[in-house]
């Protein structure tokens, strides 16, 4: 098993922090991938984070009420041992900032 | 999202699925998918077929700068239009705040088109009320001027387009009389939801179950409540035998 810490991620629109609604899971909880994590409200709206992970949930950085800052800790997964660097997670972003480097043409 | 033509175009996404589509309508200066998407509510949904839209004035649809274009009878006309060119005779309505006043209206003029609905975020309280709605700008224009420029503040937001929504929204305020004849309605608000002030004495009124009142949330942090949630799928679902294998 490795440990990952998933931090709260670019919002959009300008967003720098999110305060904590509601934790959807709990320390010792298994979670799935893209199963509801955490509700968060933004200056603007309310937000339902998905778990980037499947695991067991080992711990939450955040009470409820209090504020996190977009890149803090959010909360650590235990996952199972992945094949290549432990810790980093492929993203599906990646591949689109390509595409859209190179628009196709009209 | 896709995008149906007509002299005011509408937004919406089609996401197939089973049952009776769930039409999903936002609130005011919102979108499909600041509203539902972002809180949850696809996942919530948990494979039922639904339809999202951005209402005239908003996101992706057109946005007419005249505040007569925004009478809710106009904006549940789009509903009907969208309906039609889909091909769906009946469907569920899922929605919030101004999108509730939109769904009572379309399920009062057109009952054989919804089944079902859920307003949420709602009541008969006057969300205009002692605003000057030619003033939206002004630091004291009133209550509603800080939902207003927090909504025209959004990126991609039109104000002048939203202030005449506002407008038009305003010249025909609610009333829980007459209501939808034979839609099962399910009212659900924040516990601290000042703009559903009053909400238990409409669900009373038109013989709906009572309001559901979720603890510890206001007009903004009950959109992507579990306990919303809950509450709107289980009463959509109330008495449909799941598929097998489901």
């Amino acid at each position: 098993m490795a440990e990952v810490t998933f931090t709260l991620p670019d919002l959009g629109e300008g967003l720098v922090e999110a305060s904590v609604l509601e934790w959807l899971v709990a320390p010792g909880d298994t979670v799935e991938r893209n199963a509801p994590l955490v509700e968060l409200e933004t200056a603007k709206s309310a937000v339902e984070i998905p778990s980037p992970h499947a695991g067991t949930v080992a711990r939450v950085h955040a009470e409820e009420g209090a504020v996190v800052a977009v890149g803090a800790p959010l909360v650590t997964f235990e996952v199972a041992d992945a094949p290549g660097i432990v810790g980093t997670v492929p993203r599906a972003e990646k591949p689109t900032r390509r595409v859209r480097l190179t628009p196709p043409k009209e | 999202m896709d995008v149906l033509p007509g002299e005011v175009p509408i937004a919406y996404t089609e996401v197939p699925g089973r049952g009776v589509p769930v039409l999903l309508l936002h609130g005011f200066g919102s979108g499909y998918d600041a509203n539902w998407v972002r809180a949850g509510w696809p996942h919530a949904l948990d494979g039922l077929a639904h339809i999202g839209v951005d209402l005239r004035g908003h996101g992706g649809s057109g946005r007419p700068r005249d505040a007569g274009a925004y009478r809710p009878a106009a904006m549940a006309g789009d509903l009907e239009r969208l309906l039609d060119a889909l091909g769906v005779q009946r469907c569920d309505v899922l929605a919030y705040s101004m999108g509730s006043r939109i769904a009572w209206e379309f399920a009062l003029t057109r009952p054989d088109r919804v089944r079902r609905a859920v307003l949420g975020g709602f009541g008969p309280v006057d969300a205009f009320a002692g605003t000057d709605l030619d003033r939206l700008d002004a630091p004291d224009g009133g209550p509603f001027t800080e939902v207003f420029r927090a909504a025209a503040a959004q990126p991609g937001a039109d104000p002048a387009a939203l202030a005449a929504c506002a407008r038009g929204q305003a010249a025909h305020p609610f009333t829980a009389d007459p209501a939808p004849a034979g839609v099962p309605l399910l009212f659900v608000a924040g516990e601290h939801d000042t703009l559903a002030s009053g909400v238990e004495d409409v669900a009373r009124a038109v013989g709906a179950a009572p309001a559901v009142r979720v603890p510890r949330r206001d007009h903004r942090t009950a959109v992507s409540a579990r306990a919303f949630k809950t509450a709107a799928v289980g009463f959509l679902t109330r008495g449909v035998r799941p598929l097998s294998g489901v």
